[in-house]
């Protein structure tokens, strides 16, 4: 392994600019960094040589720790965009300067440039300064002289950027000669798809500080795991669904999920469509997948474009119940659009189209992100936080709060919560963005989570007044951390409140089968009148279908019933006697009416009142 | 278009004679007859007299303790003005924009003033005179005095010269340079500093010129003492204001030739067939 990136993040200020990247590059690879501008492709680049230094992290250049080491001790070789040439010295002097440097004699030197020189194709041109070199051949000088002292591993920040597109195609081929020749283990940053499929035996795909995905170029292309991957890599229309059984649906149509792909009933899919696996034809095509083509609908053709050997098309389908777009970006547009290419010659078919689908892949489903926000700002983060982070895959967003009005400066406030953030040690938090708000806990954690949707609130050091006020806000599962455990072993499922629902069995199930926890299903046989009699039989099966669904996500369960006044009594009396480190609570939509109202945000108070043991308060299904 | 046009003619393609003789019958008396004087008058008692009014102990002493000064002023700017323009070129720091002004300003300050508060500072009853007099250490009147005032006034050249071309230096040939294996000293040694050879060698020539003709702060830090702390120019105005008139013109004479042979230097080195423009 010539390259081992572990967890390296780096911030400019309060700007996560490398966010968690770990990677492993295998000996005499050529591995391409793809990303937009601003992506923090070149940070990466610049923390392997050392250039610049990671905030955590570690980086391993053939099995030695150089993360402390100068770019002087770490034997890399590093091509700039500009190329950096010394003006002052000849093309001959520049190559051998690294050799200088290390006291090599004269005689070896000379022969080592000439053979250089002679690998990158400029024998003869030794006595040139850069001034006289097309920008070809400044490039090339800047590589012989990174590669002059044999370095372990070669890294390139956009080679061909400043260059026009003919020259690029062909030093593009050249620098892959070279590579493979020398078998140097290679580092390729660019914001050019082109680019990366031709050279890459590997392509790292970045934006925004984070290595979303990593593969060989047809793979990611064929099956990026994210939408960022979907849109980044080429055209395609990206449409989004529901999960129904182990199918996804767009409208009438029902694709198969594959088993690889994680899904839950109900949730939303979404299937990415090449243009070239998309077909048109005029007339409705057979019912069934003749052929394997699915039919999509119909629909008319808004642009075309003439590439030479292909004809770009788009087309707009009438909108498709409860189907979505999520590419291309859907702006001020009802329908559908289905991006398609086809070969030129191919007449172009009426105004009036049948899309039918030839392939399609489905996506990864998103990773959860959890909002997160430790009372009062800036406060310490429970130790199970970074456990928890890990244990889900989750982005973690950190909110602080300031209540007292303009204490702090958000600047000094956002710094306060990545110190505090980064004080966890395991790094699960670094690189995470911050959020500040001004006001009541309460309902900016409510306003925050109404604008950007997350999938959990997690809330530390929150007052009962804090937690009522957001279980009056939130439609989103609330997870209230309290004690300072490390891990959250055990797991009480409440299902006494009203029905016992499905939605707080599904989710603790969920969150008990990543942390790896054992779940305990709980009813409460409420007693009147201090009249003990045994459960309905209801309950019980209710029960029974709950330690199914548990073990149909792997998760070591079993139920219990008891018997207590009120619900709340028998969930305090279970959770005082079975040292739970988590209590799972359904909660029914906020306060409606004057009857039921408030009954819920009730029991989770008091429950919460009566405890020390973290909560989970889990929506109902709609 | 058969129509006949008098040819418009571009700037500079017309005829010289009448802008050239223009500008020359300004120049004449303003700039050259003056230059031309200070040899007509040096050499009016013939060669005999001009040598011997220079081989004269005071003026010897006068034309020698300039050039000392001059040399160690140019040294010692040379390093601290090249140091000052990395520093501010090359790092962010609080306070930085104030002190960028600061250091420029010599420039704009009268060098009398600049003597005056010297003097205030490091004269016998100085702020740090008065602290330092007891160690035996008092500039003023000296020529450590003289030094001082030098390097004071000079010191923005140097710093013009070079801080443009360390601007311009992108930081990415250092880098480039540390992944070659280029410690700290070697990449100053090999990379930045033959990059700023032309701007090093034009503020060196430059701060040494300025230190040549000083007089405003000079005069006043000095005391103007004969055989002690007299430099050329103050030799130059003693002499005129004694009436000795040949003595003044003969030291004069030799200045001139001395800053007629920098600036030649200067030009040959900074025109098109200098190094300066290498590489651009």
């Amino acid at each position: 392994m010539s390259i081992v990136l572990d967890r390296l993040s780096k911030r400019f200020g309060s700007q996560t600019v490398v966010s968690r990247v770990s990677l492993e590059i295998e000996d005499g690879e050529l591995f391409v960094l793809l990303g937009a501008s601003g992506s923090g492709k070149s940070t990466v680049l610049r923390l392997i040589a050392g250039l610049s230094v990671p905030d955590s992290g570690t980086i391993q250049l053939r099995g030695r720790d150089v993360t402390d080491l100068a770019p002087q001790e770490r034997e890399i070789g590093f091509v700039f965009q500009n190329y950096s040439i010394f003006r002052h010295m000849s093309v001959a002097e520049n190559i051998e300067f690294p050799l200088k440097i290390r006291r090599v004699p004269a005689a070896e030197r000379t022969r080592r440039r000439e053979e250089l020189l002679d690998l990158v194709g400029l024998g003869g041109l030794g006595g040139r300064y850069a001034h006289q070199l097309s920008g070809g051949q400044q490039q090339r000088v800047a590589l012989a002289r990174s590669l002059a002292h044999k370095p372990s591993v070669l890294l390139l920040d956009e080679p061909f950027g400043a260059l026009d597109v003919k020259i690029r195609g062909q030093l593009r081929r050249n620098l892959r000669e070279i590579q493979q020749k020398l078998k140097v283990t290679a580092i390729l940053v660019t914001h050019d798809q082109e680019e990366g499929f031709e050279l890459a035996d590997r392509v790292g795909l970045m934006d925004r500080g984070a290595l979303l995905e990593v593969g060989h170029p047809e793979t990611l292309y064929a099956k990026p795991r994210t939408l960022f991957g979907a849109t980044f890599l080429g055209a395609g229309t990206v449409l989004v669904g529901r999960a129904r059984g182990n199918e996804a649906r767009l409208g009438d149509l029902a694709l198969p999920i594959p088993p690889e792909v994680e899904h839950e009933e109900g949730s939303r899919v979404r299937v990415l469509f090449r243009p070239e696996q998309v077909e048109l034809g005029t007339a409705q095509p057979a019912e069934g997948a003749e052929a394997g083509r699915h039919p999509l609908g119909k629909g008319e053709i808004v642009e075309q474009s003439f590439l030479g050997a292909l004809r770009r098309l788009r087309v707009r389908l009438p909108p498709i119940p409860g189907t979505r777009q999520a590419a291309p970006a859907p702006y001020g547009e009802e329908g559908l659009l289905v991006d398609v290419v086809q070969p030129a010659e191919e007449p172009l078919p009426g105004p009036e189209v049948w899309v039918s689908l030839r392939g399609w892949h489905i996506l990864a489903p998103p990773r959860p992100r959890l909002l997160i926000c430790a009372l009062p700002a800036p406060a310490a983060y429970p130790p199970v936080l970074p456990h928890l982070v890990e244990a889900v895959d989750a982005v973690p967003i950190l909110l602080a709060v300031d209540e007292d009005g303009d204490e702090k400066g958000t600047e000094e406030l956002r710094t306060a919560v990545l110190e505090r953030a980064a004080a966890g040690g395991s790094g699960a938090l670094d690189g995470a963005e911050v959020l500040v708000r001004r006001g009541d806990p309460a309902a900016e954690i409510g306003s925050e989570q109404a604008q950007s949707l997350y999938d959990f609130v997690v809330l530390s050091g929150a007052t009962g007044p804090v937690v009522g006020g957001l279980l009056d806000r939130l439609s989103t599962a609330l997870l209230v951390l309290r004690g300072d455990k490390p891990t959250l072993q055990r797991i009480l499922i409440c299902t006494a409140v009203g029905e016992p629902g499905k939605a707080d069995v599904r989710v603790g199930g969920w969150l008990a089968r990543r942390l790896g926890a054992e779940v305990t299903l709980l009813h409460v046989n409420v007693r009147i009148g201090g009249l003990g009699g045994p459960p309905e039989p209801w309950v019980q099966s209710h029960l029974d279908r709950g330690v199914a669904t548990l073990r149909a996500l792997e998760v070591k369960s079993r139920s219990t019933i008891r018997r207590a006044r009120t619900p709340a009594e028998g969930i305090l009396a279970e959770a005082a006697e079975g040292q739970y480190d988590l209590i799972v609570m359904g909660r029914h939509a906020p306060r409606r009416g004057p009857l039921f109202g408030a009954k819920s945000a009730d029991i989770t108070l008091r429950i919460l009142a009566g405890t020390k043991t973290s909560m989970l308060i889990v929506p109902a299904d709609e | 278009m058969t129509q006949k046009t008098k040819p418009r003619k571009a700037p500079g393609e017309g005829s010289a004679v009448l802008p050239v003789s223009l500008l020359l019958a300004v120049l004449v008396p303003l700039l050259l007859m003056p230059l031309a004087a200070v040899f007509v008058f040096a050499f009016r008692g013939g060669f005999k007299d001009f040598l011997s009014a220079l081989t004269a102990e005071d003026a010897q002493f006068a034309l020698r303790f300039s050039l000392l000064i001059a040399f160690l002023t140019a040294a010692v700017n040379a390093v601290l003005g090249t140091f000052a323009a990395y520093v501010l070129a090359k790092y962010r720091f609080p306070g930085k924009k104030p002190l960028t002004i600061a250091v420029n300003l010599p420039v704009a300050i009268p060098t009398v003033v600049v003597g005056t508060s010297l003097l205030l500072l490091w004269g016998p009853i100085g702020l740090l005179g008065k602290a330092l007099a007891p160690l035996g250490f008092s500039p003023m009147f000296a020529p450590a005095g003289v030094l001082l005032a030098h390097l004071f006034v000079t010191f923005p050249y140097m710093l013009g010269a070079v801080k443009p071309l360390l601007d311009e230096l992108e930081v990415t040939y250092e880098e480039a340079a540390y992944t070659l294996g280029a410690g700290k000293w070697q990449t100053f040694r090999y990379v930045i500093l033959p990059a700023l050879r032309g701007g090093l060698f034009s503020g060196t020539l430059l701060t040494f010129a300025h230190s040549l003709g000083e007089f405003g702060a000079t005069v006043m830090v000095s005391g103007n003492l004969r055989l002690r702390t007299q430099t050329a120019p103050l030799f130059i105005f003693a002499q005129f204001e004694a009436g000795n008139v040949e003595k003044a013109n003969a030291v004069a004479a030799v200045l001139a030739a001395l800053s007629f042979a920098i600036f030649f230097f200067l030009l040959r080195w900074s025109g098109p067939a200098g190094g300066r423009t290498q590489g651009h």
